[in-house]
């Protein structure tokens, strides 16, 4: 199997497991359901994140990102069709509804004064009071996407 | 991308932060690029990220024209 397909089917594993459970899946579970050894994982892991598919770890290289799900807490709460997940910013907290296609319900909070804030996506319609705000230019996007 | 109750929250933020405001958008708007952009089932073998052209294009039709949306 070249790159190109061990690529493909890691970023369909880590899809899959994702959207079923909310949560990115660490390396090791990716190995054991490709049968992929753990050195062929991370450097899957890493094309994906060098070609702006995932963001990983700083440190220990597991996913941090899965967009729109975070697989950290953040403070963009999502829950959509049972599932309990993270978006990693107000827009992935609606992007995981949009991703699932479902109903969801979103607990954040106002990023200046903590004030809490609910929105729901019902129907396919958001319902909610607020605004968002992108701080960085959109060409700047991914030169810190942790910040961002 | 964050949360805000207002504009004034966001003015007061981008103050304490020291950054210039950037793009502020409402809730149904950021529902509608939420939906174009995550649409997609990012599973597919042939599923990859957009192009720049296709990711500009994509910003046009939501109405996001301004410096702050250009990409290059």
């Amino acid at each position: 199997m070249n790159n190109d397909e061990i690529d493909r089917r890691v970023r369909a594993e880590v899809y899959d497991v994702t959207m079923r459970s909310g949560m990115p899946p660490p390396a090791a579970r990716i190995g054991d359901a490709l049968q992929l050894a753990p050195d062929d994982v991370r450097a899957s892991l890493q094309r994906l994140a060098d070609a702006r598919m995932l963001v990983l770890q700083r440190d220990s290289g597991e996913i941090l990102m899965a967009n729109p799900f975070s697989a950290v807490p953040t403070p963009f709460s999502v829950n959509a069709v049972g599932l309990s997940t993270y978006g990693n910013c107000i827009w992935d907290a609606l992007g995981i509804p949009a991703m699932l296609q479902c109903d969801a319900e979103i607990d954040t909070s106002c990023a200046d004064c903590g004030t809490a804030a609910h929105i729901s996506v019902r129907g396919g319609n958001v319902i909610g009071e607020g605004l968002m705000h992108f701080a960085i230019p959109a060409r700047l996007w991914w030169k810190d996407v942790v910040f961002n | 991308m964050l949360f805000f109750r207002s504009e004034e929250h966001v003015d007061r933020w981008c103050e304490s932060w020291r950054l210039p405001r950037g793009a502020v958008i409402p809730l149904d708007k950021g529902w509608e690029l939420a939906r174009a952009w995550y649409g997609e089932d990012r599973r597919l073998p042939d599923w990859r990220r957009r192009t720049l052209d296709e990711t500009e294009a994509l910003f046009a039709s939501l109405g996001f024209t301004s410096e702050f949306w250009n990409l290059r």
